[in-house]
Parts: C-alpha cells; structure tokens; sequence
C-alpha cells in the first residue's frame, strides 16, 4: 500500500513543472485523492464533484507558474483554488435560480481538516493496491454505485461471491484505516 | 474464511449507508452489532461513498497531458527563470510619476532623488507590473526617447479593459498612435504614446488562439485585396526626416535646388509654388541621408541663410563643382589641424557650406550627418542652456579656451547633432530656421516659450500630417516644432 505523505522532494516537482507543463503528472498522481476528497466533503452530487475535480487540477496546471513556494503543502494551494471553485459556482446557481445569495454553502462536517482529507484520500489509494478483483468490486459498488446483482451479471460471478470479494475488500481496507483524528478541544471558535 | 452471516451482514450495513434502504449511517446501530465494533466500518463505508470512479481520474490524466503539452510545446522551457523589467529614462520623471498614476492607475513604490535634484531612481506598479524610471543622465548614457528621437522599444500592457484603460490614459494627455480595435491574434489593442515618447501597445486577450490560427488568420488577412497586414508603424517623424531638419528661408530658392543638384547631388522630393509667380512655397531635396527643406523669403519670413557642413567623400570635386555652379569661395580647401580637409563656399542664395571630410577615427564629427546645421551664437553657452530646457538638448561636447571663448560645441537634440562656434572672422552670428521633430510639439512648444522663446504660430494640426507651432528662440533662430501624427499623400 501506498504511503500518502508529504513527498520530500515536492518542491522539486512543482519546480520542473513550471519549468514543464508536461511534468505537472506527477503532482496529478500525488494530488488527485485529496482534492477529490476535498471536494466531495463539500459538494454531494458526483457528476458536480468531478466536474469541480477537473476544473481544480486545469487552474493549477495554467497558474502553474505563478505558484510560490513558501513552505506550505502543494495541496493546500490546490484546496483553496477548490475552495474558490465551490464557491463561484453555488454563486452561478444561486443567480441563475433567481434565489438571494445567501452565506458560503455550509459545510455539514465543520471546518475539514487536512488531516482528515488525507486520511480519506489514503483510503480511496488504498482501493486502488487490492487485488485485482476485490478492487473491482468495491470500485463498481461504490465509485459506480452498482447493486450486487448488476455487478454479478457484469462479472459473470454469483451474488454470493460478490458480496464476498467485497467483504474481503473491506476487511482489507480496514486494516488501513486508521482512526480518526480527534477533534480539537476548545469552544467553537477555537 | 469469513462465515456467511458476515458477509451478508456487512453487505446489509453497505445497502443501509449507501442509502439504498432509506437508512443514515447514524441509523445503523440499528444493525445488532456492537457498535463500538461497528462505528469504524460505518465510517469506512461512508467513506467510500465519496470514491472517485477509476475511468473519471485516468480520463482528466489524459485531459491534462495534452493541455500540458500543448503548453510545453507552445513555449519552449527555458532554461532558467528571470524577471524583466522595463527601466525607462526621462527627461522630467518626476512628471512622468504624475502622469503615469493619473492615465495609468499606477502606483508609486519607491523614489530616490540625487543630490543635485535629479530623480535616480523610481519604480512604479501598473496593475502588478513593475516599471522603473529615472531621470535622464547623459553622463551615463542614459537618454530618454525625448533626446534621441523616440525609443526603439514598445512597452506592451495586459489590461483587464483596453477600453476603459485608453480613456483614461488619452484623458490624462496620451496621444493615440493606433486606435484600439480587435486583432487577428484574439486580443483586442492599441498603441499610445505617452508625453515622454514612450509607445505603450495595450491589449485584452479576448480569444485563446493557437499559434497556428494565429497564422492562418494572418494568412487571409494578407490575401484580402487592399488590406495592409502591418499597420503603420508608430513615429513622430516624418518618414525620411530625421528630429533636425535645416530649413532654408532665402531668396532664388528654385536657382538654389539647382545648385544643390549640381553641386552635391541632391534630389528633389517636393516642391510647391505659391499661386502667383515662380517663387517656391515650400521645397523638399535630399543631399546623402540628410533633408534640406526650403522656401523662398517673403514678407513674413524674412531670409535666414544657414550656415551647413557638409560631409563628403571627395572634398576638392564637390568644392569645385561647387565655385563652377557660381558659388562663391570663402575658405579654399585645405587640410586643418585636427587632419580633415574641408573649405568653405557662400552661395548665391546667401548659405554658407563648410565643405568638408574628418580625419581617420574622428570622433567629435562622428554623429554628423550629411548635412548639419551650424550656429555662431554670440554667447554659445546661453544658446545651449536654451537648447536644454527647452528641446531637451544634450551638450556631447565644447572646446572652451581659458579666456572663456567657446571654439567649437555640438548638442544633441533626439537623434540629430548641431554645432556651434562663437562669431570670429566672417562667421558672425545669423539666425537660422529649423524644423524639429518631437515626441509631444504642444508639450515642447510649451516648454520653449518657457524658456525663453517667443511664439511665432501656436501649436495646431497641420494639412500635411503633422501636429506643429513655431517658435523664435531669443537668439533670433526659428524653430518649427512639430509630431508626425499622420501620412499625407503629396
């Protein structure tokens, strides 16, 4: 299983990408699972939370080069430029529904923490390391939000078996699954 | 092996949180399970609600490699990062400071005044682009495109609204070069020159275009009958002038472009007569790389007979074709001290000629054109200060004996020199006429009557293209200050 920790050499790479767009790759690969973690936190319907996916990783790919490096993690620039992404379009609805703009969507989880980003972006990397068939049922029942029985008529395989490779993909995944972060003593403004 | 009740049991907390029984992960303790043991696999599941499809991240990873090398390609990577910045150099910064905040937006950083008053260094920011600026210092070499004659250099401006942004900037006094309009490269732009005689094309990008529809646009617009696919390029001079032009105000002008044919070789590029008689209105040859204009005197331009060097390659020829076309000899020929050879002839409309080739490696004659104007001002240094202040003239150079007499000075205004020596010998002090080009003739006529001058015509636009006022400087030399605002067809 992947590891999804701070590459040390970072910096590195967004330096090579700004030198070459072509490189910018590999902070694709490193990034992906969090901003879509990020934004799926915020924004509930999956066609919605890719299609602000895209647009997230095609503004950081074009203001590549503007990028500073001060010392902060490549992914909290990309969560911000999310976070503007999310924004504006709950702004265009609101206009073109007609509706008075009301405050910045709420966000029914609170203020998300990186920690908390990372830890779902891990799990969702860790999909992608089990075995090959395991991974497929897990990806079809939850990413393509399949029943058992479509996904046993696609695959060829009985109820029973699926049910029981996404048991073990589960198992698996949990092994990983490590506890939440706890959440910050204080008032609510703390 | 995990026992049957198990797996259908986690498949049941599965169809629960995915929302297909109508249950919320809250709800799941519903479940008979401990739910200690239960919360984390809750939590998981609902997790992997969120799971990003396999197909979506490998499409937008494709998605992106090609805008990426789309990108790489459209610019090579270079091979290390450095920033540029425009350093301007002004005659008058300070003013220029004023100028650009008030037509630009910008903003005044920094400014650091030298001791003598001049200002040595300014930075300013345009709507996050930096620009610095400074006061001219000839010393250095640092001359503004008032000194020579504009600037080789455009300034290009991104803007948010080309429009809005020209308004503002014509209203604080920029003259419009080229007027802002859509070009086939998907911006929309214009060109402006600011009072100092910097040229700023401003642009909105309107259109993200590849470099190839950049050319196939270009393409057609070239095969389009009559269309002109590079406009006319920004210049305050005239074509073919350059910032001084000798201007001859003297009697049997049309004998005189005879002369000058024979004599020098020069060819006529225009004339007109005045609508009674054959007295010439105004004339136009070429002698070398140098203009002469020329008019005969009348009531209310009295004669000026100028006195001109003359650059040749074979002085004794041009000298004799000179006394044979009727000129009359001064200064035969001979070879001077400092090794060049030259005479000097007067001929029959009242011009002197100082016939003349420099030695080997000179350097004091070496901006001199074909042609250069030449003054006998009774004190030199007064007329250079006024050369100064008022036309933003540059001395390169005075040879002043003890006893205070200036020999020999040449200034420098824009891209053409003049010289000037005190009267000695026949050479006493006579008033010349000269057209002057400049980046801003109302500015400059402006700051001519400030320094000293008096009004001959006030600034206004003129039929044959140019923006122009004249001017007597107090030692009694016309000058017509004029902008190049358009081509006129003779």
């Amino acid at each position: 299983m992947k590891a999804l920790k701070e590459k040390p050499d970072e910096r590195l790479l967004i330096e090579a990408a700004q030198r070459d767009p072509a490189r910018f790759a590999e902070l694709y690969e490193d990034n992906f699972e969090r901003v879509y973690a990020y934004i799926a936190r915020r924004v509930y319907v999956r066609v919605d939370v890719e299609d602000l996916t895209a647009e997230v990783f095609h503004q950081a790919l074009a203001k590549i080069g503007q990028f500073e490096w001060r010392g902060a993690p490549f992914a909290a620039w990309l969560y911000r430029i999310a976070a503007n992404a999310i924004t504006d379009r709950w702004q265009r609805a609101a206009r073109e529904k007609g509706t008075p703009l009301a405050d910045d969507p709420a966000d029914p989880h609170g203020e998300i923490s990186p920690e908390e980003i990372d830890r779902r972006a891990l799990l969702f990397r860790n999909v992608a390391g089990l075995p090959a068939e395991q991974r497929r049922v897990i990806e079809m029942r939850f990413a393509e939000e399949k029943s058992i029985a479509e996904i046993a008529r696609e695959l060829k395989r009985s109820a029973g078996a699926i049910k029981q490779l996404q048991f073990r993909g589960i198992q698996t995944l949990r092994e990983h699954w490590t506890k939440k972060p706890r959440k910050k003593l204080g008032g609510p403004n703390a | 092996m995990p026992n049957h009740t198990q797996i259908e049991q986690l498949d049941r907390i599965v169809e629960r949180v995915l929302g297909r029984s109508g249950a919320r992960p809250s709800q799941a303790k519903a479940l008979r399970l401990p739910a200690a043991k239960l919360a984390p696999v809750v939590e998981l599941i609902g997790a992997l609600r969120d799971l990003p499809r396999a197909e979506f991240k490998d499409r937008l990873r494709k998605n992106l490699e090609r805008r990426a090398t789309m990108a790489s390609t459209a610019k090579a990577a270079p091979e290390f990062r450095a920033t540029l910045t425009p350093y301007l150099s002004i005659r008058g910064a300070a003013a220029a400071i004023e100028f650009y905040k008030k037509a630009f937006g910008a903003t005044e950083l920094m400014r650091l005044m030298q001791p003598d008053g001049r200002l040595g260094h300014a930075q300013l920011d345009i709507g996050g682009a930096l620009i610095m600026l400074a006061d001219e210092f000839p010393e250095y070499g640092f001359r503004g495109p008032e000194s020579m004659g504009g600037s080789p250099v455009r300034l290009h401006l991104d803007v948010p609204d080309v429009d809005a942004f020209a308004r503002q900037a014509t209203a604080a006094g920029a003259k419009i070069v080229r007027p802002i309009a859509d070009q086939f490269y998907g911006d929309r732009s214009g060109q402006l020159i600011d009072p100092f005689g910097y040229t700023w094309t401003v642009t909105t990008r309107k259109e993200e275009l590849t470099t190839e529809e950049m050319q196939r646009r270009l393409n057609e617009l070239s095969e389009q009958p009559g269309s002109r696919s590079a406009p006319a390029p920004a210049k305050y001079i005239r074509e073919g002038f350059h910032s001084i032009t000798p201007y001859l105000v003297i009697p049997k002008a049309g004998q005189l472009i005879d002369f000058m044919k024979t004599a020098f070789g020069a060819e006529e590029h225009f004339r007109i007569k005045r609508p009674a008689g054959d007295l010439i209105m105004h004339a136009e040859v070429k002698i070398g790389d140098s203009m002469i204009e020329l008019a005969d005197a009348n009531a209310q331009f009295p004669a000026a007979p100028a006195t001109l060097i003359l650059r040749v390659d074979d002085v004794d020829a041009a000298f004799r074709r000179a006394t044979e076309a009727g000129a009359t000899v001064i200064e035969p020929v001979a070879n001077q001290e400092s090794g060049a050879r030259g005479g000097v002839i007067l001929d029959e409309s009242g011009n002197r000629w100082n016939i003349s080739k420099s030695a080997e490696g000179d350097v004091v004659f070496k901006d001199y054109r074909t042609v250069t104007p030449h003054f006998n001002p009774v004190r030199a240094p007064a007329m250079i200060e006024f050369l100064q202040k008022a036309f933003g003239g540059e001395e390169v150079y005075r040879a002043q004996s003890p006893d205070g007499v200036v020999h020999y000075a040449q200034v420098r205004i824009g891209d053409s020199v003049i010289g000037m020596s005190e009267p000695h010998g026949p050479y006493q002090q006579r008033p010349g006429t000269l057209h002057l080009y400049v980046p801003d003739a109302d500015a400059v006529y402006e700051r001519a009557l400030r320094a000293g001058a008096t009004s001959i015509q006030p600034v206004a636009d003129q039929p044959y293209g140019d923006r122009g006022g004249g001017v007597t400087d107090p030692f009694g030399n016309r000058w017509f200050i004029a902008t190049h605002t358009r081509d006129v067809a003779p």
